[in-house]
C-alpha cells in the first residue's frame, strides 16, 4: 500500500516526518506548490546542489530517512532567500535547520568545517579568529596597530552556558 | 395550548455522521407541548416537506421546529412548505444543527449530540411565543443604477435596456469602456478587442433608455430595495457636451503636456484631449490638475478656446449633482491591475524592459504608443528574446493570495501576438508555475501556443538583474529538465493579476454591501447566489466580485441584468415582515435610534399631550430592515424587533441555562 520510490525502493517514513514536522511547528512552513522560486535563486545551487524545493517535497511525501545523513543539508548558507522570496510563506531554511539538528541526534556524520566552528567559538568565544589584513596600499595591519582593544579569551563559565545553550536548542 | 412538532434532518451524514439524531429526536419529544418529533435523512426533499406539511394537517401542530442547517440556506424553503399546509410561515423556527454543531465539533459526536439537544429546546421554548406575521409589500421604482461602464457594466445596460427599463449607466471614468477597451486581442480567439467592444458602447450611448452618465461618480445611496434613491457627482468636463464635435484641434493647440493614462501612462497626451482612440462619448476634457488656466489663473493661455469652432470649451463649468430613484442596483465596477512596485525582486519600476501585461496590451495594440510594433521600451528596437513570467502578485501570500484566474490565457494570448508580430526572429520563454487553461476552448489555445514554438518553463526565477548593456538576465531552475537555466532577454512582461479596485471601499460602505476575505465584493451565496450582493436589490456583475475574463464578465452581467428584472418585473415585491415597532409609553424621544439606523427608518415625530411638547421616534415600515441596532441601543426597551423580542430572547437564554437532562426527564 501507499508510496514506494522505485529507484530505491525506499518507504515514506511518517513518524520521521512527523519528527520533523514537530521541530518546525506543524505543517505550515512546508506548504508548497513546488513554484522553484527557492531553488531558482539558492546561492548555494550553483556552487552545491541544494535544492530546497526538493527537500520540501521530500519531507512533504515522507522519503526523509536519507535526509539527516545527506551532505546536500549542509551546504546551506543560510542567506534565507527562499524564505523571502517564497510566495507561499513555506521556509526550506526551517526544514534544513531542523534536519541538521536531527543529524546531530542521530550522531550522523556532520562536516568538519562545522565540527571546527564549534570548538572555535568554546576555545576564544569567537565565531572566526582575527586575522591580519593587507589594505590597498599593501600594508599588513592587525588589531593590535589600529589601537583596537585586546580580545580576552571567553571566561571558563562561557563554555559551560554555551554547552547548555546548544543542548536546549537542539532538544 | 400550542402543539409543537420538531423535525430533526440528518442532511444525509452531514448531520448525522456527527449528531446522533435519533436521540436528539427523541429527546425533543420529552420537551413540554411537543406532539411530534421525527428525523428524515433530508428535510428539504420533497418527502421531508411532505413530513411536515402532513403534521400540519394531521396533527394541527402551530408550532414547527426544524433542526438542519442554517436557515440562511433552507429557512425560505420550509416556510413555503409550511404556508402550503396552511400555517402562518413565521411559526417556523429554524435550529441550525449542522454549520452550530456538526461541522463545528467533528471529534467530538457525544458532546455535540448534547448541545444539538440544548439547542433544540432552546428552538421550542422560543417557537411557544412565536406570533404569525404577513409579508409586506411596497411597489417598486421601474429603472436600474449601473455603477461602472466596463463591459460588465455595458452589457448589464443593454440588456436592461433592451427589455424596455430606464437605466442610468454611471462612469468615473471620461469614456465608458473600462480594461477591454485597453485590450489588443481577446483570446482564445483572438478576436480584436475594439472590434465587439466598440459597436456595444455606440450601442450604449444610442440606447434612448439609456442615460449615460461619465466622468461621474455615485457619492451617495439612501433607500432600500426597490426603492433606492442616489445621488451622482458629475465632475466638469470643461467642455460642452453638446457643443463638442471630438475634432481635437483643441488638443493640437494646447502646450500642456499630461500623461496617457489610457495608454498606462507609455505616452503623453495634451491638457484637453479624447480620453482614448474609441471614447464614447467622443468628448474632448480638460484635466483640472495641468490646465494652465484652470490651475494657475483666468489670463492665461485659453489657446483651445480660440481654437474650439464649436465654442464649446467652458472653464467655467461646475460639478453636476444629479439625483436619481432606482429600483435596483447592478455593481460593476470592475478591478484594478496589480501594481508590481511592490515585488521588488522583479525590477519593475527599476528596469525599463520590465513591464506589466497591461503595458503590453498597450505596446501590441495598434492605437497604442508603438503603433501596434512590440518594441523594448530602453532602446525601442525590436526585442530578439521575450520572456513572460507568471503569477505576479497572485497565489501569493505575501500579496494575494487568490489565483488572478486570467494571468495564464493572457500570457498565452500575448506570446502568441508576439510570435505573430515578431515572427521567428524572437525566442519566447513563459515561466510558470501552474497553466490554468480551464475554459471553453482555453487548453487548445495552450496548444496552439506550444505549436509556435514557444517554450515553457515549469519554475520562476527567483529575481531579475540587469546588465550595463540594458539587457535583463535571471536564473531559473526548470522541474522538467531538472537544470538551471540562465535567460537573458531584452523585454520581460509580467504576469501581473487582478486585484479590488481602490473604489471598493467606499462602494461597499455606502450600499452596505460586504467584502470577502480577498477585498473583491461577496456575493450572496457563493454556489446558489453569485449574481447578487447580500443587500436585497444590490446585484454584481464582473470583476468587482471576483478575477474574472471576458466571457465570465459578460455572463455574469448578462445574470446581473436578468436578476434586476425579476425585481422590476412585478412593480411590486414582499419585504419581510421583520421590523422594528416602537413603544410610544416608553420612547423617550432620546434620538440614539435615529443616529444609529443604518437605513435611516426613523424618523422623530413631535406631539402635544397635556399640553406638553413631547417627541417620540416612529419607524417607517417600508425602510425597516429589521436590523435590530436600534433595539439593542434602545435605553428604556422601547423598540422591538418582532420575532426577536427580549421575551422571545430570554426564553431562548433561559432554556439554555436549564439543565441538560441526558435521557428524558423534563
Amino acid at each position: 500500500m501507499g508510496l514506494s520510490d522505485l529507484m530505491s525502493m525506499a518507504k515514506p517514513n511518517i513518524e520521521a516526518r512527523d519528527k520533523i514536522l514537530a521541530r518546525i511547528g506543524g505543517k505550515e512552513l512546508v506548504n508548497c506548490f513546488q513554484c522553484i522560486k527557492c531553488t531558482s535563486g539558492c546561492t548555494a545551487l550553483k556552487l552545491l546542489e541544494l535544492k530546497p524545493h526538493e527537500i520540501i517535497k521530500l519531507v512533504n511525501l515522507g522519503f526523509v530517512d536519507e535526509l539527516p545523513s545527506s551532505d546536500i543539508i549542509w551546504t546551506c548558507v543560510t542567506c534565507l532567500k527562499c524564505v523571502q522570496r517564497c510566495p507561499q510563506k513555506a521556509s526550506p531554511y526551517h526544514v534544513i535547520i531542523a534536519l541538521r539538528n536531527l543529524a546531530v541526534e542521530k550522531e550522523a556524520k556532520v562536516p568538519e568545517g562545522y565540527l571546527k566552528a564549534v570548538s572555535q567559538i568554546l576555545e576564544t568565544g569567537q565565531v572566526d579568529t582575527y586575522q591580519k589584513i593587507v589594505t590597498r596600499k599593501m600594508e599588513t595591519v592587525d588589531r593590535e596597530c589600529l589601537k583596537l582593544p585586546k580580545i580576552c579569551p571567553p571566561k571558563e563559565s562561557f563554555q559551560v552556558v554555551f554547552m547548555k545553550a546548544m543542548e536546549e536548542k537542539t532538544t | 395550548m400550542t402543539r409543537i412538532g420538531v423535525y430533526v434532518c440528518h442532511c444525509g451524514l452531514n448531520i448525522a455522521g456527527v449528531v446522533d439524531v435519533e436521540k436528539v429526536a427523541e429527546y425533543a419529544k420529552t420537551l413540554p407541548d411537543v406532539v411530534v418529533s421525527e428525523h428524515y435523512t433530508y428535510m428539504c426533499s420533497e418527502p421531508g416537506q411532505r413530513m411536515i406539511q402532513e403534521g400540519i394537517r394531521n396533527k394541527k401542530l402551530d408550532r414547527i421546529v426544524i433542526a438542519t442547517c442554517s436557515p440562511r440556506m433552507h429557512e425560505e424553503t420550509f416556510r413555503r412548505a409550511v404556508a402550503e399546509a396552511g400555517l402562518n410561515p413565521y411559526l417556523t423556527e429554524i435550529v441550525n444543527l449542522r454549520e452550530q454543531v456538526s461541522w463545528a465539533h467533528t471529534h467530538e459526536p457525544e458532546k455535540a449530540t448534547e448541545k444539538a439537544k440544548a439547542l433544540v429546546r432552546m428552538g421550542v421554548a422560543r417557537s411557544r411565543l412565536l406570533e404569525p406575521l404577513e409579508k409586506r409589500r411596497v411597489s417598486v421604482e421601474k429603472s436600474v443604477l449601473v455603477v461602472g461602464g466596463g463591459i460588465a457594466g455595458i452589457q448589464a445596460s443593454l440588456d436592461l435596456a433592451n427589455a424596455g427599463f430606464p437605466v442610468y449607466l454611471v462612469e468615473k471614468a471620461p469614456s465608458i469602456g473600462g480594461r477591454m477597451a485597453q485590450l489588443d486581442k481577446t483570446f482564445p480567439t483572438l478576436d480584436c478587442s475594439a472590434c465587439i467592444l466598440t459597436p456595444k458602447m455606440v450601442d450604449v450611448a444610442k440606447n434612448p433608455n439609456i442615460t449615460m452618465l461619465t466622468n461621474a461618480e455615485v457619492t451617495d445611496v439612501k433607500g432600500f430595495v426597490g426603492n433606492y434613491e442616489a445621488t451622482i457627482l458629475k465632475k466638469p468636463r470643461y467642455v460642452d457636451e453638446k457643443r463638442c464635435v471630438g475634432c481635437e484641434l483643441c488638443a493640437q493647440v494646447c502646450p500642456v503636456k499630461v500623461p496617457d493614462r489610457f495608454n498606462e501612462n507609455l505616452t503623453q497626451k495634451r491638457a484637453i484631449s479624447i480620453y482614448s482612440p474609441h471614447a464614447v462619448p467622443n468628448i474632448a476634457i480638460i484635466n483640472p490638475g495641468y490646465c494652465l488656466r484652470l490651475k494657475y489663473n483666468k489670463g492665461v493661455c485659453g489657446k483651445c478656446q480660440e481654437a474650439c469652432e464649436a465654442k464649446a470649451i467652458n472653464f467655467e463649468q461646475q460639478p453636476e449633482t444629479i439625483q436619481v430613484k432606482v429600483g435596483g442596483v447592478v455593481l460593476a465596477v470592475g478591478s484594478e491591475v496589480f501594481n508590481a512596485l511592490q515585488m521588488t525582486e522583479l525590477g519593475y519600476g527599476r528596469f525599463k524592459n520590465v513591464i506589466s501585461n497591461i503595458e503590453f496590451e498597450r505596446i501590441s495594440d495598434a492605437s497604442g504608443p508603438t503603433g501596434g510594433k512590440i518594441l523594448s521600451p530602453k532602446n525601442g528596437k525590436t526585442p530578439k528574446t521575450v520572456v513572460f513570467i507568471q503569477c505576479v502578485g497572485s497565489r501569493d501570500k505575501r500579496f494575494h493570495e487568490y489565483c488572478c484566474r486570467v494571468g495564464c490565457m493572457v500570457t498565452l494570448k500575448q506570446a502568441i501576438l508576439a510570435r505573430e508580430k515578431i515572427h521567428e526572429n524572437v525566442k519566447i520563454y513563459v515561466c510558470y508555475i501552474d497553466m490554468r487553461a480551464f475554459g471553453k476552448g482555453y487548453d487548445e489555445f495552450y496548444r496552439r501556443a506550444r505549436d509556435m514554438d514557444i517554450d515553457f518553463i515549469a519554475g520562476l526565477p527567483s529575481e531579475i538583474h540587469e546588465s550595463p548593456d540594458g539587457s535583463l538576465y535571471f536564473d531559473v531552475y526548470d522541474k522538467g529538465t531538472n537544470k538551471l537555466l540562465q535567460i537573458r532577454t531584452d523585454l520581460v512582461v509580467l504576469g501581473t493579476g487582478l486585484v479590488p479596485n481602490e473604489d471598493l471601499a467606499d462602494i461597499s460602505a455606502l450600499l452596505h454591501a460586504s467584502r470577502s476575505a480577498d477585498g473583491f465584493l461577496l456575493e450572496a451565496h457563493p454556489k446558489l447566489k453569485p449574481l447578487e450582493s447580500a443587500v436585497a436589490g444590490v446585484f454584481l456583475a464582473g470583476a468587482c466580485q471576483g478575477p474574472k475574463d471576458i466571457p465570465d464578465t459578460v455572463a455574469q452581467a448578462s445574470g446581473a441584468a436578468a436578476k434586476a428584472l425579476d425585481l422590476l418585473s412585478h412593480g411590486e415585491i414582499e419585504l419581510e415582515p421583520l421590523k422594528a415597532i416602537v413603544d410610544e409609553d416608553l420612547c423617550s424621544g432620546c434620538k440614539i435610534c435615529t443616529s444609529i439606523c443604518p437605513f435611516l427608518a426613523i424618523e422623530m415625530k413631535t406631539d402635544i399631550i397635556e399640553g406638553k411638547e413631547r417627541a417620540r421616534a416612529e419607524v417607517i415600515e417600508a425602510v425597516c430592515q429589521g436590523c435590530g441596532l436600534c433595539s439593542s441601543a434602545c435605553p428604556t426597551g422601547a423598540i422591538k424587533i418582532q420575532q426577536y423580542n427580549n421575551k422571545q430572547v430570554m426564553t431562548q437564554v433561559e432554556a439554555a441555562l436549564a439543565e441538560t437532562c441526558a435521557e428524558g426527564g423534563k
